[in-house]
């Protein structure tokens, strides 16, 4: 027998890529042959599939890192606790989909599809070990999410989508410029290798410093921080409800494995350069995320600004520039999925049945339905930071790095956010339990919706109160780094 | 005259910022996708440029699968520049005033 293909050995570091790459081309051929039933049939086969893509994920926690394709992909701990959050997102957000009425009317089977791509699209970004894989695969995200962003093809949704796309272009243009330089000074595409020039004592090249900050402009866009956060709130409004949550969790997220990769892994040895900006730019994106929600009308513009404040949080993680930083980034952004996807369960379960994303009209919503207004409460609680919920712990981590990095006004800023946030978090939970309703039918809630809600539920209390496995896994995840 | 990597970069330089400028200027949509073309071919030029003054051809290659990016990016812009004609009669971007903060 000839031995003409051999499948190189350690390619099972891909095993969860590929298997998404099969899910993806199952669910476009079922899409095509199904006609009927597609969206029931296809949703069943896009959540086994995920929760097996999962599995795969799971199983490569703790195995050493390796890397294959001749450099171009990194199995790494960092990759695979990225990954995870990626997988839950996915997960919640098909599920979402399906409960999404205006999603229905325009087929369901390529909304699945999308969010497949974009799922691997983050996978591979979160693996990347060089600019060229790097490059493709975060556009592989922002594309899927234009198209995605758009899908109602009514002209609010086709607004928002026009305009994530030409924010998003541009930022992908200055994106590839930058690396263009870091590649251009460093004479290698490897980021292994790179990182080893730069460590060398390649600090001082005034092209480089060019390179970080385009890529740190991107990096800025793509997680919604100051001075480029102003698209998030237009398009958190215009664009379908599953889009949305996919877009503040995973998208979120991969914003900020690039950053790690590219700030913290690459760049750590020229802190001196854009530590001090990305410390002004974490306080300024903190306020004016926190201050831009108050007067909001629409729940998801509300969200739309919350989601800026967050991601003004985790960019204290990166300005400390430390593995607590890492590690606290990390924590957050697993406590922010559960709450986060929370939120978005019940406003997909209001508006299913309601057809609203209007704050005023979930006045009574305790009345309509006590289930969902109680994990309303509680996403909102974990979202402000109070504890014993999830999303505390992780403030509390981020706060308590950057007083270790010695940015005690960021700090400040940082808590007396909270505060802000808490007064708009709170106006919701006033209008939830206080107010009369004006139509006073119970709102359902499908099972499914219910399930997760459940699960999101069990995670925020669970992180909130038995922070340690997490911990354990953050540290171990952002390891990697140091 | 030698054409080192300083003229190539220059030139670089100028088309990022003329793909920039057109980007925000512009009104019509399908001028704005234009400028972002101009935006990736003035990245691609750079790596080109720095692959061959470091003589690494990851640079070169790097240029086609930007190519194929771009060329994904501006078809899903103008399907939604199509679909969004069809609905407002105009590719006019000052014509979208549906969100606003």
């Amino acid at each position: 027998m000839n031995p003409g293909f051999v499948i190189p050995t350690g390619w099972s570091a891909l095993l969860p890529e590929l298997a998404l790459t099969g899910l993806i081309g199952l669910i476009l051929i079922g899409d095509v042959l199904l006609k009927e039933e597609a969206g029931k049939i296809l949703s069943g086969i896009a959540v086994a599939g995920l929760a097996a893509v999962g599995f795969l994920v799971a199983a490569q926690w703790d195995q050493p890192a390796r890397t294959v394709l001749a450099g171009m992909f990194r199995m790494d701990m960092l990759a695979v606790f990225f990954k995870g959050i990626f997988t839950i997102a996915a997960l919640t957000t098909v599920l979402i989909a399906r409960q999404t009425p205006a999603l229905i009317r325009r087929g369901l089977g390529e909304f699945y599809l999308l969010i497949l791509t974009a799922t691997l699209g983050m996978f591979l970004t979160a693996s990347a070990g060089n600019l060229l894989m790097l490059f493709v695969a975060l556009e592989m995200i922002t594309i899927s999410f234009y198209v995605m962003v758009s899908y109602h093809q009514e002209e609010r949704s086709l607004e928002a989508g026009l305009k994530y796309l030409v924010l998003g272009s541009i930022a992908s243009g200055l994106f590839l410029y930058g690396l263009a330089f870091l590649f251009g000074t460093t004479g290698t595409a490897d980021l292994t290798e790179m990182a080893a020039v730069i460590q060398g004592g390649l600090t001082e090249s005034p092209m480089l410093v060019l390179g970080l900050f385009l890529v740190l402009s991107s990096i800025l866009f793509k997680s919604a921080c100051v001075p480029f956060q102003l698209w998030a709130p237009d398009v958190y409004q215009g664009a379908p409800t599953p889009a949305v949550a996919f877009l503040s969790v995973g998208s979120k997220a991969a914003g900020f494995v690039v950053a790690l990769r590219l700030l913290i892994e690459l760049l750590l040895p020229l802190g001196g350069v854009w530590i001090p900006v990305v410390v002004f730019l974490s306080g300024a994106t903190i306020l004016a995320g926190n201050l831009g929600a108050i007067p909001q009308s629409n729940i998801k513009r509300l969200f739309g600004y919350s989601t800026i404040g967050h991601g003004g949080y985790l960019l204290i993680g990166i300005a400390a520039g430390s593995f607590l930083g890492t590690q606290a980034i990390l924590f957050y952004l697993a406590a922010y999925a559960f709450t986060n996807l929370a939120a978005f369960l019940v406003i997909t379960a209001f508006s299913k049945t309601t057809g609203s994303d209007e704050i005023r009209d979930y006045a009574g919503l305790s009345r309509r339905s006590p289930f969902l207004a109680a994990m309303f409460f509680l996403a909102l609680l974990s979202l402000a930071g109070v504890p014993p919920l999830a999303g505390f712990f992780g403030k509390f981590l981020l706060i308590l790095s950057a007083v270790d990095a010695g940015h005690g006004v960021l700090a400040g800023i940082g808590a007396i956010a909270v505060v802000i946030s808490l007064y708009y978090y709170l106006m919701i939970v006033k209008t939830m339990y206080a107010d009369e309703p004006a139509d006073p039918s119970p709102v359902p809630v499908p099972t499914t919706l219910r399930i997760m809600l459940w699960i999101c539920a069990a995670g925020m209390l669970g992180l909130g109160l038995i922070q340690k496995p997490l911990v354990n896994w953050a540290a171990a995840a952002a390891q990697t780094l140091f | 005259m030698e054409i080192g990597l300083n003229h190539l970069l220059g030139v670089s330089a100028l088309l990022l910022i003329i793909g920039l400028m057109g980007v925000i200027c512009r009104r019509n949509i399908i001028m704005i996708l234009l400028g972002l073309e101009i935006m990736l071919a003035a990245g691609n030029l750079a790596f080109v440029a720095f692959a061959r003054a470091n003589g690494n051809l990851a640079g070169q290659i790097m240029v086609f699968f930007v190519m194929i990016v771009a060329a994904a990016e501006v078809t899903v812009g103008l399907a939604i520049a199509v679909v969004l004609a069809r609905k407002i009669r105009s590719v006019n971007a000052d014509e979208m005033r549906q969100l606003k903060w």
